[in-house]
């Protein structure tokens, strides 16, 4: 299988380990820095976290959350909705309250521009399949996920579904967000440094 | 093993004086010489890699509370560079065996980087992205090194990344994009194959594509699909195997691959027809269709394929059992499940005992000309 005729070679093997593990390196260092730089630069978004359905399903070492502006209902919908079935993004544009939380004030399928005080968040893509009454739509914005050490998991859940767990996001320009950190009844419980 | 049975039937032949002591003995240095050949302790070298590679991932989903997080980065970070640059003055130094071993740690480590980052930052992206990373970073370094191995770890990887859509987006719900790109791994296992030589990692390409053919077959079932399956399957296994075709030749000498892989498709499409037909005329009609086709498959390439002809075979008994219930076996309940059973059986093994005395008496009429 491997014959390791030096005719066979056609870079210098250490040439090759240095390009390998330069680029698996570099892919790695990518997936932290644009999590990083997001929260460097991103607006503060307070979000209120809603239970998840079933309940006690404990998802091995991570919590999984899902928040109201996760269902959109139809009326927030402006702008067409797609005619064909096919992968799309959704744009939310969020809008503090009085009460601190921020929620979903408009819906769209084409980009939104950010006005005023608002902030545009951006769907992960999703497959959509057009129907004949508008029904409301479940989108996930990639921070539905936040792995805890063995154990805490639990009571995570607990504040989660007693409505008690609010979650702290940066959104930024681009709609794209993530975690910075995780409350129960207004108390930090777990703050997100950049790296 | 092969090994064995080699020396085993050299020994007959000698005997019968076949063979020449010498010429024998010659054969098997020469076996014993090639760099392929299956040694046990390669194979305990791969299996140890491997196990290590499972502790590195194991280790990383323990997530090591007590480090900081940067400190693990750095760890993980460390294990790559390591392991590549030991490949590297494994395979100066003329030991590829381990060299191997230390390239498959290598992807292992870079698999637990990518799984550490994305459970410590809690991305919450797609399983399946980070699935096609891991298999990139695989295919760069069999790229990179030539490396037979990381060929073979590309194919489990394409797998693996299959599996992933499949179970983390669900069934049906895996993005167009996701969904067309299996083929494409696919065919970037093939060409590494080629390009590293790794000789019978393709099937694991090839595997892949039917599976996903399948896959596509089940996600949307309709008529239309399954003929097409069907029709190329055929159109291709016809090209490879019928006397007088253009591209036989060429296809005998890339193996038995073409002509089963295409088989295999046809059969393929002809279970997605049955799965298809409605009403007992109907079914009996595409049932029979399979029939004829498991039996062209034996009659036309059996003789040199052995792959064709099991496969042929188990079609042929599956389709036949499967008739056989859907028109006799409501109406003769429990004992007639074995008494059916038996009789299809019993006409298959007197099917298969024909068709192997035929072929062998084939292959013994052309070495006496």
């Amino acid at each position: 299988m491997n014959s390791g005729a030096s005719t066979r070679r056609w870079l210098n093997p250490l040439l090759a380990a240095l390009l390998v593990a330069g680029v698996q390196t570099a892919a790695l260092g990518y997936m932290i820095e644009s999590r990083a730089s997001i929260l460097r630069s991103g607006r503060d978004v307070l979000l209120k976290t809603v239970p998840v359905d079933p309940r006690d399903l404990l998802r091995g070492d991570y919590v999984i959350l899902s928040y109201d502006i996760s269902r959109l209902q139809p009326e927030l919908f402006k702008g067409g909705l797609p005619t064909q079935s096919g992968e799309v993004m959704l744009y939310v544009r969020l809008a503090k309250q009085p009460d601190g939380f921020w929620t979903a004030t408009e819906a769209s399928f084409q980009p939104l521009p950010v006005t005023g005080d608002s902030v545009v968040l951006r769907s992960l893509p999703f497959s959509y399949y057009p129907s004949p009454s508008p029904l409301p739509l479940t989108v996930d914005y990639g921070i539905e996920r936040f792995y805890v050490p063995e154990g805490e998991g639990r009571t995570l859940e607990e504040a989660r579904n007693a409505e008690a767990l609010s979650v702290n996001i940066r959104v930024d320009g681009k709609g794209r967000a993530q975690i910075r950190e995780i409350a129960v009844n207004g108390s930090p419980v777990y703050e997100e440094p950049l790296y | 093993m092969y090994r064995a049975r080699l020396e085993r039937d050299f020994k007959h032949w000698i005997d019968k004086g076949l063979l020449q002591e010498d010429a024998a003995r010659a054969m098997l240095a020469e076996y014993d010489g090639r760099e392929s050949t299956f040694r046990a302790g390669r194979v305990l070298l791969m299996l140890a890699a491997l196990l290590l590679s499972a502790s590195i991932l194991l280790l990383v989903a323990a997530n090591w509370e007590e480090l900081p997080r940067l400190a693990r980065v750095a760890g993980i970070v460390a294990l790559i560079w390591g392991f590549h640059f030991a490949a590297a003055w494994l395979i100066q130094n003329g030991r590829t065996t381990f060299a191997a071993a230390a390239l498959v740690l290598g992807a292992a480590a870079f698999g637990g980087g990518i799984a550490l980052i994305g459970q410590m930052y809690h991305l919450s992206g797609d399983a399946a992205d980070a699935a096609l990373l891991w298999f990139v970073g695989a295919c760069l370094s069999a790229l990179a090194f030539r490396s037979a191995a990381m060929a073979t770890a590309a194919g489990g990887l394409a797998w693996f990344y299959f599996g992933t859509m499949l179970t983390e987006n669900g069934f049906s719900t895996a993005s167009d994009w996701h969904l067309w790109s299996v083929p494409v791994l696919a065919v970037i296992v093939v060409l590494l194959v080629r390009f590293t030589e790794a000789g019978r990692a393709r099937h694991l390409a090839y595997l892949l594509v039917l599976s996903w053919l399948g896959w596509l077959y089940l996600d949307s079932p309709s008529l239309a699909f399954a003929v097409g399956l069907a029709v190329l399957g055929l159109a291709a296994f016809l090209a490879a195997t019928l006397p007088g075709s253009p591209v036989r030749q060429l296809a005998l000498e890339a193996g038995s691959a073409p002509a089963f892989y295409s088989f295999a498709l046809a059969l393929l499409g002809f279970t997605g027809l049955q799965y298809e037909a409605v009403g007992v005329t109907t079914e009996v009609a595409t049932g029979t269709g399979t029939l004829l086709v498991a039996l062209l498959g034996i009659a036309l390439a059996g003789a040199q394929n052995g792959a064709v002809r099991y496969l042929g075979y188990i079609a042929f008994a599956g389709e036949l059992l499967y008739l056989a219930f859907e028109t006799l076996g409501s109406m003769l309940g429990t004992s007639g499940f074995f008494l059916i059973s038996g009789l299809v059986v019993a006409c298959i093994a007197w099917l298969v005992i024909r068709i192997e005395g035929h072929m062998a008496r084939t292959r013994q009429a052309e070495v006496s000309q």
